[in-house]
């Protein structure tokens, strides 16, 4: 119980005390992390409407690699782009080991089939009705997709914090292409892991409760963005 | 006057069953058509290929004097002269006043016409004072009340109205009767409707379809039809002996 109380009480002196080191190392989680969820947006969203709207051949087999890759585990992911990344790999050339754009590019690898599989979800719960109120009021197909998104906003919120959780916390994916090098690719999770393993359980208790309250603070960021709060929040009465 | 539907040799089948099969049928111009009859006997299905919402497997079909060939812009442009309520009448996630200008803003309506297009078709539904409350918080007759001032604020020429009554109150219903009687008489829109409810049908509608088994199998004018059916089928249906 010590070493608890002494993390949470490290944990407030760290974060009122606003060390230079840590600054940095949370800045960079926030960087690769927020990369990462951007780029898988950006790709997952819309393929995840197509692949829950369009009917083409192969749909269901994507959707079940996409559904798979939820479950990816980070250190295969990290493996995957270390094998890419690393000098004898095919883009070794651009000598991207070791530097966030590695970490960027495991952790997108990561986030990306949560959101697209997420909003495909998201998308396919939408009853016809809303396509069809859509098209009888005046809508092309390209604005009837868009109000179905639209319409889907929630899940597809769902679906990016899910994510965010997922990268924010990762550690094995961006410990084997970042390294883990101090000033350069030290996030707060391979902070812990090394405060672990040098004995000291408080200050990677401390840097826990700084990733916490960074997670935190993104959701409500991502939520606030939708102009929603958990107040305001949808909830089913139970009498 | 032409005829706002042509279908010709019409039909649809869901799997192996077939669901519609109308040999010829046409519906005319300005007036309340009802379409009459059973669960299942194919009225939604003729409802939707009717507002191209679902594409027949066989046959054609003219809507608003064109034979549709489903090419993209011409189902937008057709269906831009239509509009739908039915029965659920869902609603956007968003206030009244986005629901009632969606239909205007697809079609990239000037804001300051937007506005007052959507002022006007509250106000005909007496919705005025609900014009910025979420549209999910209202009930089944007030929503009933915002999906016709919906229909209305794009001006169609044919108003498909699917059970528009159903989920709702006898006095909410009465009020809504009136405004489909407003909207036909006043501003000249051809109302077809699918209705369970004989009293409405026959209080309303001036022409009538009766369907059994995806067929046509009685047609004319309403009073007629009520009084003097020829079809056993149509009969028991009037009398209430067949229960939807």
């Amino acid at each position: 119980m010590d070493v608890i109380w002494q993390g949470i009480k490290e944990g407030f002196l760290l974060i009122i005390a606003m060390d230079p080191e840590l600054v940095q190392i949370t800045l960079l989680s926030i960087q690769v992390s927020v990369s990462a969820l951007l780029l898988a947006a950006i790709m997952g969203i819309p393929l995840g409407t197509v692949l829950a709207l369009k009917e083409f051949p192969g749909r269901k087999t994507l959707l079940n690699i996409t559904y798979t890759f939820m479950g990816l585990p980070p250190v295969l992911a990290g493996l995957l782009v270390f094998l890419f990344l690393s000098t004898s790999g095919p883009l070794g050339y651009f000598q991207l080991m070791f530097t966030p754009t590695a970490m960027i590019t495991a952790q997108v690898l990561l986030g990306f089939p949560i959101v697209c599989g997420l909003t495909a979800r998201a998308v396919m719960a939408q009853p016809q009705e809303v396509f069809d109120t859509a098209a009888t009021l005046g809508a092309t197909r390209r604005q009837a997709s868009w109000v179905i998104i639209r319409e889907s906003r929630m899940g597809i919120i769902a679906a990016l914090t899910t994510a965010l959780g997922r990268l924010i916390a990762e550690v094995g994916a961006v410990m084997m292409v970042g390294g883990n090098i101090k000033g350069e690719t030290r996030v707060l999770t391979t902070s812990i892991v090394l405060e672990t393993r040098m004995g000291n359980d408080s200050s990677a208790l401390a840097i826990g409760m700084v990733l916490l309250l960074i997670a935190f603070l993104i959701m409500l960021l991502i939520l606030s963005l939708e102009k929603r709060t958990f107040k305001d929040e949808r909830r089913i009465q139970i009498v | 006057m032409n005829a706002e539907f042509k279908l010709f040799n019409i039909s649809k089948r869901y799997g192996q069953r077939e669901v519609l099969n109308i040999d010829n049928l046409e519906i005319g111009g300005g007036r309340i058509y009802c379409i009459l009859g059973p669960n299942g006997a194919g009225k939604t299905t003729l409802f939707r290929i009717m507002s191209l919402l679902t594409l027949n497997d066989t046959g054609k079909i003219h809507v608003l004097g064109e034979e549709v060939t489903w090419q993209k812009n011409q189902v937008v442009r057709l269906r831009r002269k239509m509009a739908m309520v039915t029965q659920t009448s869902f609603m956007f996630e968003g206030s009244v006043y986005y629901n009632v200008a969606y239909g205007l803003r697809v079609r990239n309506t000037p804001a300051a016409e937007e506005r007052k297009t959507v002022n006007e078709s509250l106000e005909l539904l007496g919705m005025m004072d609900f014009i910025n409350q979420p549209a999910r918080n209202l009930s089944g007759g007030e929503r009933q009340k915002v999906a016709i001032a919906r229909a209305l604020a794009v001006k169609p020429r044919v108003l498909f109205l699917d059970e528009p009554t159903s989920n709702i109150d006898p006095a909410s219903a009465l009020d809504i009767e009136r405004y489909i009687q407003y909207i036909n008489k006043e501003m000249g829109t051809t109302i077809i409707m699918v209705t369970h409810n004989l009293f409405q049908a026959r209080r309303l509608s001036e022409e009538i379809f009766f369907m059994w088994e995806g067929k046509i199998i009685e047609k004319g004018e309403s009073e007629e039809l009520f009084e003097h059916a020829q079809d056993k089928r149509t009969r028991s249906f009037i009398k209430g002996e067949i229960v939807f």
